[in-house]
């Protein structure tokens, strides 16, 4: 876990896998597969947020569609009134940044134990949600974007190249770009992760008490973790936005907030792969569960959730993790037992 | 004068409304420490209880004071045996497990009675205080919110299973030291905690109709008001549901509805900073 | 109050309801000084260590450390005015490797090389080099015990605080440890709590002894084994079960 970033293996290969969709899968997919993937790797990002600061800063949050929405109406208010996309992608980041600064200055300056963190996330999140619902009258506007309510905002532009409004993406670069960004994202993050910040971090999620008596201020780090996880999910409330040329109250939802702790349950507390392939086996599910009609989605999401709790805590990549590792240790044992003798022995 | 007597009742009104809503969920976060994220849920089964069991000509009021709290209480003894059981300790988890068992419910629900509003008629109808039109089922709410802190507040005090509950909340790995099944009294303390849930759904479904997602409405107050008011049943959430339902009822009748509820979190998060463990943390230490 | 003090505690009492754990401490330490506590279980010296590292807020009295007061003030920075802490039961990182554990404690004042340095030279005083990679949780209690000494150590503290360091360490481990703890006490003031008598008698001076949350005796070692009430404290339990 201490060996740095550089000579991990694995990472080189996410990289690798990262790099080879985001080139071949233009070249390879149609149009409409390209599109429906890219939802994919927006939502991924949104993902990775909410792991890395539940695996990596011990915060569970239930209320990350907070940052996803903010962000995702932050991008939309400001694209529509500036009539470019790239400084409203800046500020989904910097806006969610400092809410999440903001909110955790509240919550673990008080040092709230973990079931009221919980709460209070959740309930950010429901009252964003409640307040966005409520501004569906054309007084509630911001600049020449109207709120909309529960209708949502229509027409927000498409991204397009900085410095250059005219040159819009289409899907093929937008789904490029997105990897890109997903793919800058979870490298930056293994690079936080591995830094001395993020050693510090996960020293605080094993052992709050040791970490203060060792000198380090844990709530200063958490707030700067949550807040960090915060600026992520609003970069990916803004892709989806700008994805969707469309949002409404849906971003901010329970549900919402309920698929990214379910996509990081079922992919893995504690790794950054496994949230995205989380997220990316259970939207395929839903979508196909999507096209039978008896079944609620709701009713599936909740009934992964239980069983993921009951059944697999620890999550897929965990898991086949300590499977492969167990199998690794069987197979080392019968290759000699001279040696594993001696490891018993140290 | 007449609108001095409207808004002192509306005021009321606002903090029996949050008692009713929270007590239930006290009673199992005080004695568990956890959160039934699946609580607005439990509200939403107490009023179809009430729409199914009144349409199969059975009288409202018995209906709301009586099967409401069975159904529900059953149904809240069989999620502890299922699913909550298997997670003490896991504080974390069990709070993920229940906000699983809310959208398996909205789910369920729906798929059964479809997503549509059903009304339930207001009972006793209103009254007039001057010039003011005011639904006499108002007070029917307070009175039952005074009743049930009552009745909560007899049973800790005088019999057999409110000392057991009293001495597992003071310090429950003592009591279990001491003999008492701990696991039985987290069982009945769910059991009845759902009861009042389900009762307090049932009150409320003449005033909002019932829907499956109706229990989204309500959470955001039950829960602020709980970890507000801190472990101690009846003191916290009689203090939070004052200081909490004043705020926001006072919210509403400056700004309109959509702020009372923002300002009941910013309320509660200030709060929070200064008293983390709610207010029964800090001050009303030893109250029930 | 001499300022050659650099711990001095004021009339210190805390108390959990209606049970004084810490009753109106006067404690005086000297820059240097090696300090052995004695005291039966429950006498309040783990609750007297948690109120100097601020994890518990005194009822009342006043804490000087090092000239200032630092009453009230947080674990982090108490900690950062270098005060190191072996809590009773091993407080350690499970997760992670005996290497990581210390250098998160030496990269709080030094920067990464030197961070490195001094991880490894700490690891090697304490005689768990060979520990290194292995993750903690999976450790002996002895040498969990020396993990968290050596993240004490590596903090480089003016005052150390040891709480029961030699609990479930093997006739070896505790010799090292005897050798640390004379080792640490050229550089730093160094307080321990102690049961094992004879780790005791191989470091200890000067002794403090506690009972029922208050100073009961303060003595040279030799003396306070001589003392009739002080073995009466320790051996009151069983003396009455024996009348009984």
């Amino acid at each position: 876990m201490e060996k740095p970033v550089t000579r991990d293996p694995g990472f080189y290969v996410m990289v690798a896998i990262g790099l080879a969709v985001m080139f071949i899968a233009p070249v390879m997919l149609d149009l409409f597969t390209i599109m429906q993937i890219t939802q994919y790797v927006v939502l991924s990002v949104f993902a990775l947020s909410l792991g890395y600061i539940w695996g990596f800063g011990g915060i569970l949050s239930f209320g990350q569609a907070a940052f996803f929405g903010l962000g995702a109406y932050t991008f939309a208010v400001a694209s529509i009134n500036m009539g470019s996309t790239t400084i409203p992608m800046v500020l989904a980041f910097v806006i969610p940044t400092l809410f999440g600064a903001a909110l955790g200055y509240f919550m673990f300056y008080g040092r709230l134990s973990d079931v009221y963190l919980g709460v209070v996330t959740l309930v950010v999140a429901l009252i964003f949600w409640k307040l966005i619902n409520h501004t569906a009258g054309p007084e509630y506007s911001i600049g020449s974007a109207r709120l909309g309510g529960f209708n949502g905002i229509p027409s927000i532009p498409t991204l397009h190249v900085p410095g250059d409004p005219s040159a819009w993406l289409d899907p093929g670069q937008m789904f490029q770009v997105f990897m890109g960004f997903l793919l800058v994202i979870y490298v930056a993050l293994r690079f936080l992760i591995a830094s001395d910040f993020g050693r510090v971090s996960i020293s605080i999620r094993e052992n709050e008490t040791r970490s203060s008596l060792l000198g380090y201020d844990v709530r200063k780090h958490k707030v700067i973790v949550f807040a960090i996880g915060g600026g992520i999910a609003g970069i990916a409330g803004a892709m989806w936005a700008t994805y969707q040329a469309f949002i409404d109250p849906n971003s901010v939802s329970m549900e919402m907030s309920a698929k990214a702790l379910v996509w990081v349950m079922a992919g893995g507390v504690g790794t950054l792969v496994g949230p995205i392939i989380g997220c990316i086996l259970l939207q395929w599910l839903t979508l196909q569960l999507g096209t039978v009609d008896v079944v609620n989605s709701i009713a599936v999401l909740g009934a992964i959730m239980m069983v993921l709790v009951l059944a697999l805590p620890k999550g897929i990549v965990p898991t086949a993790r300590s499977l492969l590792l167990g199998g690794y240790i069987l197979w080392k044992r019968n290759q000699g037992q001279a040696i594993s003798g001696k490891v018993v022995k140290e | 004068m007449d609108y001095t007597i409207v808004v002192a009742l509306e005021m009321v009104r606002a903090v029996a409304w949050l008692v009713l809503l929270a007590s239930g969920l006290a009673i199992i976060f005080g004695m568990m420490r956890i959160i039934n994220f699946a609580h607005g849920e439990f509200l939403m089964l107490g009023g179809y209880t009430v729409v199914i069991s009144t349409g199969h000509g059975v009288n409202e009021w018995i209906a709301m004071l009586v099967l409401a709290p069975i159904v529900v209480g059953i149904f809240g003894v069989l999620v502890e045996r299922l699913v909550i059981q298997r997670l003490y300790g896991r504080i974390l988890d069990s709070l993920l497990a229940t906000w699983g068992l809310s959208m398996l419910m909205i789910g369920g629900v729906t798929m059964i009675f479809g997503n549509s509003v059903t009304g339930v008629a207001t009972p006793l109808g209103g009254m007039s205080i001057g010039a003011y039109q005011v639904p006499r089922y108002n007070f029917v709410l307070i009175f039952a919110a005074i009743a049930l802190l009552l009745a909560i507040w007899a049973v800790l005090k005088f019999t057999k299973a409110g000392l057991i509950a009293r001495a597992t909340m003071q310090n429950p790995d003592m009591s279990e030291a001491l003999g008492i099944p701990t696991r039985w009294v987290y069982m009945a303390t769910f059991g009845i905690g759902s009861a009042i849930t389900g009762f307090a759904g049932a009150l409320l479904a003449p005033l909002t109709g019932v829907v499956p997602t109706m229990g989204v409405n309500f959470i955001a107050q039950s829960f602020i008001t709980v970890i507000t008011g801190g472990a101690s049943v009846i003191t916290g959430t009689l203090s939070a549901a004052t200081l909490l339902g004043s705020i926001s009822q006072g919210m509403t009748f400056l700004t309109g509805p959509v702020y009372g509820d923002a300002a009941l979190l910013l309320a509660a998060l200030v709060l929070l900073r200064l008293l983390p463990q709610g207010i029964t943390g800090r001050i009303f230490k030893k109250s029930l | 109050m001499t300022t050659e003090h650099i711990l001095t505690t004021r009339g210190l009492t805390m108390r959990f309801g209606g049970v004084t754990a810490v009753d109106n401490v006067d404690f005086n330490l000297r820059d240097g000084e090696l300090r052995c506590l004695l005291g039966p279980n429950g006498a309040g010296k783990s609750t007297f260590f948690k109120c100097l590292t601020g994890q518990l807020t005194p009822t009342e009295g006043k804490i000087t450390f090092a000239g200032q007061d630092v009453t009230g003030a947080l674990t982090h920075q108490i900690v950062n005015l270098g005060v190191g802490i072996k809590t009773q039961v091993p407080n350690v990182f499970d997760g992670i490797s005996a290497y990581e554990n210390v250098r998160l404690s030496a990269r709080r004042k030094h920067l990464a090389p030197m961070a490195r340095e001094l991880t490894h030279t700490t690891l090697e005083r304490c005689g768990i080099t060979h520990l290194a990679k292995r993750e903690v949780g999976l450790l002996s209690h002895g040498q969990r015990q020396l993990v968290e000494l050596a993240m004490v150590l590596a903090g480089e503290p003016k005052l150390i605080l040891l709480d029961e360091p030699a609990a479930g360490m093997t006739g070896d481990e505790r010799d090292r440890l005897a050798q640390l703890v004379l080792e640490s006490a050229r550089s730093a003031a160094v307080v321990v709590v102690e049961h094992d008598m004879a780790f005791i008698r191989q470091i200890a001076k000067f002794v403090t002894v506690f009972n029922r949350g208050a100073i009961f005796r303060e003595a040279m070692i030799d003396d306070i084994m001589q003392d009739r009430e002080v073995q009466e404290i320790y051996l009151g339990k069983q003396a009455n079960v024996a009348a009984a």
